[in-house]
């Protein structure tokens, strides 16, 4: 392929040409990754931080996501399992479509994308049960010292499930992290999805069928890898470590 | 071509290829995506075994995990997103500066951070939390509910 050879001074950089071999689109889209990749980055930096701090009365993974839909049974870490496998494989069909763009295969191209589609939409989800779960919490709940404001003063109440001020589980930063990341990437995924739609249907309306070529394909399927991968460290920081 | 490129240039064209080739990358591509579902798969076998065991939060086993995800992170990074075929150049403008901020941004938490754990520099943790943890500890690694009796019942009240 053509985009793979290397640059050189003579052809390169006379002007006229991309010396990256790849158009500004693509290229931006890289540069946008990359910055939202530092803000994704410095979140988790962040929560290792704290992590650490509150080594001690930090819950255990597996101990806090124990529920699988339809199961009423203790399968710690099944359900989480099974959310990154749907991703990657939404990742995989991505792919395909931006393989089968390159042949200006559109019917393929339909098939894939609709795949991602559902794949994206079954992850948003499935995180939303898993929030469900987790801000519903235990049938036992635990004991916690509680703020009253009526008396003004700290009493002793069981509570149940997590929110941004107490967690049953254990410290209520683990709550407000668990909270915010998974609700920053779950945004994304959200935002990916929609994107992906509005590709699909430009596939649908032959956009790309006229216009030559399918790199839109390719750019939204640059995003959605990188939600992917974003999951990939995610999963191994809350739920694996 | 002009040298204004108000329109896709020419290379942009060329991404296009051919049946044959199409084959092989398919291959590739599934190849790839069977190596990340083992290494998840065996991530999730190891994170299942780990809680019991002498092992479970050891350094190397946080290393694996880590070493693992970053494995991961490569191949979809070089394979799915395509960077590991785009020219030297590019590859180095995305990936030098993110890997040298990063490195800085985990550098100065590990090093600055070490203070961060002592208690004066602590917002107070609930004494009932930390009691429950240290049985927790003491006894099975199970989550254990704290006595829900004399609470349950006060909860509800309090919810009305």
């Amino acid at each position: 392929m053509s985009h793979s050879t290397e640059i050189d001074s003579k052809t390169a950089w006379g002007g006229g040409e991309s010396p990256f071999r790849i158009s500004y689109g693509k290229m931006m889209m890289w540069f946008f990754l990359i910055s939202d990749a530092l803000t994704f980055g410095g979140l988790l930096v962040s929560y290792g931080f704290i992590r650490h701090k509150y080594a001690d009365v930090w819950p255990k993974a597996e101990n806090v996501f124990t529920h699988f839909p339809f199961v009423d049974k203790h399968l710690p870490l099944a359900y989480v399992g099974l959310m990154t496998f749907i991703l990657i494989m939404s990742s995989v069909t991505m792919v395909l479509a931006v393989e089968a763009g390159h042949r200006n295969d559109k019917r393929k191209v339909i098939v894939w994308m609709f795949w991602t589609i559902v794949g994206g939409a079954t992850f948003v989800g499935s995180q939303a049960w898993e929030w469900y779960h987790f801000i519903h919490g235990t049938a036992e709940g635990a004991l916690r010292h509680v703020w009253d404001m009526e008396t003004g003063k700290y009493v002793e109440k069981v509570v149940y499930g997590a929110n941004m001020v107490v967690n049953e589980y254990g410290v209520p930063q683990f709550a407000n992290y668990f909270f915010f990341i998974t609700g920053f990437h779950g945004f994304h995924v959200f935002s990916g999805v929609i994107i992906n739609l509005v590709i699909f249907l430009n596939v649908i309306n032959n956009t790309y069928e006229r216009r030559g070529h399918y790199e839109m394909v390719e750019k939204v399927g640059l995003y959605w890898h990188f939600v992917d991968l974003v999951w990939v460290f995610v999963f191994t920081f809350f739920y694996l470590l | 071509m002009s040298e204004f490129h108000d329109n896709y240039p020419s290379y942009e064209h060329m991404a296009h290829h051919s049946e044959e080739e199409g084959k092989v990358t398919r291959k590739k591509l599934w190849r790839v995506f069977w190596y990340m579902l083992a290494i998840t798969i065996f991530e999730l076998i190891i994170g299942s075994l780990a809680p019991g065991n002498g092992w479970s939060g050891t350094l190397w086993l946080k290393l694996l995990f880590i070493g693992l995800t970053i494995l991961k992170a490569g191949f979809i990074v070089m394979s799915f997103m395509h960077l590991g075929h785009e020219v030297k150049f590019f590859k180095m403008v995305v990936l030098i500066p993110y890997i040298v901020f990063m490195s800085y941004g985990i550098f100065i938490i590990l090093d600055e951070g070490v203070y961060s754990a002592e208690e004066i520099n602590r917002t107070k943790v609930d004494p009932i939390l930390i009691q429950q943890q240290e049985k927790l500890r003491a006894g099975h690694g199970h989550h254990e509910a704290a006595p829900a009796e004399q609470g349950a019942e006060h909860n509800k009240e309090a919810h009305h």
